[in-house]
């Protein structure tokens, strides 16, 4: 390939492996603040130029920072074993917009048939439980234990 | 017994254990034994509050203000710096809820008597100060041709001579940036350059020409570059990590900052409203300060008014900030962050106000547990060679600790203005486009004076 220079023809074509996914903030975040986990190689640049290009979000301010996966865990060979590093990214929006991560695991509403088998196998539950533990007067004694 | 003695010879002058003195003569008819309280030594929440009372009784019993102020800024640990110019989105409201204030926009309403009159255009001022530039334009050119003001009231103060004032300031703008050779200024140097000498130039030469009207100001001290700190608790968390991890701790704030110059005057501005005045709501954010973003660091715990506490000049009269190139108005425009401009100034106003005048109460005395038994007022002007934007601070309350703010119903009060431009452009030895009003506004700045003067 010919030396690239300002101006000239772009014939080469690269493709980084930059990719973001949005997480769950482990403590609490202000409402403008989203939380990616990043590629290690993608610079504050770099993840400000993807969302507002690919997908037109407006980007305030981005902060970065590399979290140590930890090397403590030993396998059955005692080896040890390392977490993955990776990448977060804290990336404010502009424009006053808001960003509250949704709750991936609602509650779902039980219709009428679930929830009477629900009654009837935690009855049932019960009552098993009760045979094995025998008379409760015993106060907790076995019953082969006696004259 | 013996213990005692043995701890009194290890440690000389602390006694731990018991307040009471043993071996002394019981008073006749009184209790036989003593008090009973909480310990003082035990890992617990009555102890912590024992030695948080007997702490404050130790502040309370100073002798002199050093003393007060060298006892509040003993103990030091790692604390949040906060910086009134910084480039953190939204960071006014955060700074806000730090300090407990209110923003108000524009200037308060003053009293017609308060202030002279200024020439031709002292009518339409007092109707409605920097809300019409319309009225002010035609007034300002018959302002030059009149230097008294035929219907003015109060006629025993001389009135003020714009044209005077707007011909020293075109002088000191053409002389930084036109008649003087200079050579092109260092990298992120700009404002070094011309707009720093420009506002020192401007506020002397405004100064001296009105201290003769202001009295006040014939006794003040201009400071350059002077130091400001003030180091307050606001709120509680619980220590995260670290050997002293799961306490619950007040979280601490330091400011220290360097405006570009600083008037000090021996006598306090007048108050603009009651001290229990209610004009707005203080914003409450959950998230820690952290999340700002905002660093802890821990270094000493100063508080500085710009001269130590024996000089006469102990309260405060106005401030003049410079932004740094970091944050001019390009660089928002560039990356489309138009909103935040006007941030920038607000929080650079009330962080830096909040502090001066915090620190001018700790001077006289009072502090978290002292509240302040009288407002302390003081100004500010923020700008960045070319927009003004103006700032009135009134102090009400230093009670922002979590013990102390929990029925403490005062609240600071802030009013600010938007950037306005003083000029438009400079050219060929012309300055083209000059705006009267924030001429008019500073030259009521510093003209501001206690009611007796």
């Amino acid at each position: 390939y010919p030396l690239f220079q300002r101006g000239g023809p772009q014939l080469r074509i690269f493709r980084p492996n930059f990719f973001m996914l949005a997480v769950r903030p482990g403590v609490p975040q202000p409402e403008d603040t989203v939380q990616f986990r990043v590629s290690m190689e993608m610079t504050k640049v770099d993840i400000r130029n993807y969302l507002e290009r690919i997908y037109n979000v407006p980007v305030a301010a981005v902060r970065t920072r590399i979290q140590y996966g930890a090397n403590n865990k030993r396998n059955h060979r005692n080896q040890r074993v390392k977490k993955p590093d990776y990448k977060v990214a804290y990336v404010q929006l502009g424009q006053g917009q808001t960003f509250q991560f949704p709750n991936l695991f609602p509650e779902k509403e039980q219709d009428e048939e679930t929830r009477s088998f629900d009654d009837f196998r935690d009855k049932y539950m019960e009552k098993e439980k009760q045979k094995q533990e025998g008379d409760p007067r015993r106060g907790g004694v076995p019953d082969w234990f006696g004259l | 017994m013996a213990a005692l003695g043995a701890w009194r010879v290890l440690r000389p002058g602390r006694r731990w254990f018991s307040e009471t003195v043993p071996g002394a003569p019981l008073p006749p008819g009184g209790p036989l034994y003593p008090p009973v309280v909480a310990s003082i030594t035990a890992k617990s929440k009555a102890a912590k509050s024992r030695r948080l009372q007997r702490f404050n009784q130790r502040v309370h019993a100073a002798a002199t203000v050093e003393e007060k102020l060298r006892l509040y800024g003993k103990l030091q640990r790692p604390k949040y710096t906060v910086y009134p110019q910084t480039f953190a989105l939204n960071a006014d409201r955060w700074y806000r809820s730090f300090t407990r204030t209110v923003l108000v926009p524009g200037m308060p309403p003053r009293g017609a008597a308060a202030k002279p009159p200024v020439g031709a255009a002292g009518a339409t001022l007092e109707a409605g100060k920097s809300q019409e530039p319309g009225a002010e334009a035609p007034a300002a050119p018959e302002a030059p041709g009149d230097a008294e003001a035929p219907g003015a009231a109060a006629g025993a103060v001389p009135s003020v001579d714009i044209g005077e004032l707007r011909s020293l300031t075109c002088d000191a703008l053409l002389q930084e940036s036109f008649y003087q050779n200079k050579k092109r200024p260092f990298l992120y140097r700009d404002q070094d350059h011309t707009p720093g000498p420009f506002l020192t130039q401007l506020v002397s030469t405004l100064a001296a020409s009105l201290s003769g009207r202001n009295p006040l100001l014939a006794a003040s001290s201009l400071d350059l570059s002077p130091e400001v700190n003030y180091y307050w608790h606001h709120g509680e968390e619980v220590v995260v990590h670290g050997h002293r991890k799961g306490r619950v701790d007040p979280v601490r704030f330091q400011i220290d900052d360097n405006p570009h110059l600083q008037i000090r005057v021996p006598k306090q501005l007048p108050e603009v409203v009651p001290l229990e005045s209610d004009l707005g709501d203080v914003p409450v954010i959950d998230h820690k300060p952290s999340k700002l973003p905002l660093f802890k660091k821990q270094y000493e715990n100063k508080v500085f008014i710009g001269s130590k506490v024996a000089d006469p000049c102990c309260y405060g009269h106005t401030q003049f900030h410079l932004l740094p190139d970091k944050l001019k108005r390009e660089r928002f425009i560039r990356n489309r962050l138009e909103d935040q401009i006007e941030v920038v100034y607000r929080s650079n106003g009330i962080a830096s106000l909040f502090a001066w005048t915090a620190a001018q109460a700790m001077y006289q005395g009072f502090w978290s547990e002292a509240d302040v038994t009288r407002p302390f007022v003081s100004q500010a002007v923020v700008t960045d060679g070319k927009y003004f934007a103006f700032f009135c601070y009134q102090l009400n309350t230093l009670a922002l600790s979590a013990e102390t703010v929990r029925n403490n119903p005062r609240k600071n009060i802030c009013w600010g203005t938007d950037s306005k431009p003083l000029y438009d452009v400079v050219e060929d030895g012309n300055v083209k486009g000059f705006n009267d009003e924030v001429l008019i506004q500073l030259v009521h700045f510093l003209l501001n004076r206690p009611k007796e003067l």
